[in-house]
């Protein structure tokens, strides 16, 4: 027999051949001997597995092998724990919070520029410096230029005189 | 719930809910067999004891993926199946296939005499377990593993093929050389009894 005539018999016996290979195979196996042999093997063979297939008894304990399997299953769980659904809280502290914290920055910028002073009457450049006196009994009087970042305070003697012609810069912001 | 009392199926729908008692239960009714799977195509008692936990870990992870479209204990199996394989094939990485390469393209198995008495007649159970069970570890792991597949998993030749990652025609001729050659081991440990 060659190699495809004896995997010929073993398909016999595990029933993967077709209907007409079966049957001609099977006629064949009758008249001779050697294929007749072979498929008395196999099917020996066979027999003695489905008979005695593999058995064994778990070298531990019940308890202590679920207890692996149980500290395994509890360390993985938050991994494969489902993502819960977003609650109306979460919602709110999802999107609310921030959209709220982003009005109010919003609004501050706002109240900041409308609380400005307003620019000296005639100039039209509203970046441009101011001079105030806003102290008047002092004799005081501020410089502030916002595109420069500077303001400068002039503080002249009550007696009198023109601070213009004689500043003397206390502070400098 | 009296989880010793309930069938297989109502344990699985307990364990589904995340009933760990149920599951226990499970395990503890078929710890043995999923572990003699491991072990018949393993080989090895520890590692046996290592996949096995492993696949009943797998099985709870993946409790919602049974249908009952099988035996739950038939699904079991088929995860530890797949373990196994998954570690022989690692194994396969870090050993030499000569001996693999010598059987299947030598063809010893072709020329093996024919054995004409059945091995197994007249042997006490218990006794002819035991010579299966030492025959069965005289094969590589890739000849035990298409044996054992389709011997007693019933797996017809294509889904062997499926499950083991090669050819139909590789596993005919593997099944074919691990019977013979369990033909052969069974008959000459019953002359040496």
């Amino acid at each position: 027999m060659n190699p495809e005539e004896q995997l010929k018999v073993q398909a016999l016996l595990d029933g993967e051949l077709s209907e007409r290979e079966a049957r001609e195979t099977l006629s064949w196996t009758q008249r001779d001997s050697a294929a007749a042999a072979l498929l008395a093997e196999l099917k020996n063979t066979r027999q003695a597995l489905a008979q005695s297939g593999p058995r064994g008894n778990l070298p531990e304990s019940r308890e202590f092998f679920w207890s692996k399997i149980e500290c395994e299953i509890r360390r993985l769980e938050p991994r494969t724990a489902p993502v819960p659904k977003d609650t109306l809280a979460a919602v709110l502290r999802r999107w609310l919070l921030p959209a709220a914290a982003g009005g109010l920055a919003i609004a501050g910028v706002v109240a900041y520029f409308h609380g400005r002073p307003a620019p000296v009457e005639g100039m039209a450049d509203a970046g441009a410096p101011v001079v105030e006196t806003v102290l008047a009994d002092a004799d005081a009087t501020i410089y502030r230029d916002a595109r420069e970042g500077t303001t400068l305070v002039w503080f002249s003697p009550v007696t009198g005189g023109n601070p213009a012609r004689n500043p003397k810069p206390n502070a400098v912001h | 719930m009296n989880h010793s009392s309930a069938d297989d199926d109502a344990l699985v729908k307990a364990a589904r809910r995340g009933d760990l008692a149920a599951f226990e239960e499970l395990v503890f009714r078929h710890r043995d067999l999923i572990y003699a799977r491991a072990l018949s195509l393993i080989r090895h008692e520890q590692d046996a004891v290592d996949l096995s936990q492993e696949a009943w870990v797998k099985g709870w992870q993946r409790l919602a993926q049974f249908q009952g479209e099988s035996r739950f204990a038939t699904w079991m199996t088929r995860i530890v199946i797949n373990l196994c394989l998954d570690h022989l094939r690692r194994q396969k990485r870090h050993r030499t296939d000569s001996i693999e390469e010598l059987e299947e393209a030598g063809g010893v198995e072709w020329h093996l005499p024919v054995v004409n008495v059945n091995p197994t007649a007249g042997l006490e159970r218990a006794e002819m377990r035991r010579h299966i069970d030492a025959a069965l570890g005289q094969l590589t792991p890739e000849h035990r593993a298409v044996l054992v597949l389709h011997e007693f998993e019933d797996m017809e030749y294509k889904a062997v093929a499926a499950a083991v990652g090669c050819s139909v025609g590789t596993v005919m001729s593997r099944l074919y050389y691990a019977r013979r050659k369990m033909a052969a081991l069974l008959a000459s440990a019953r002359e040496e009894s």
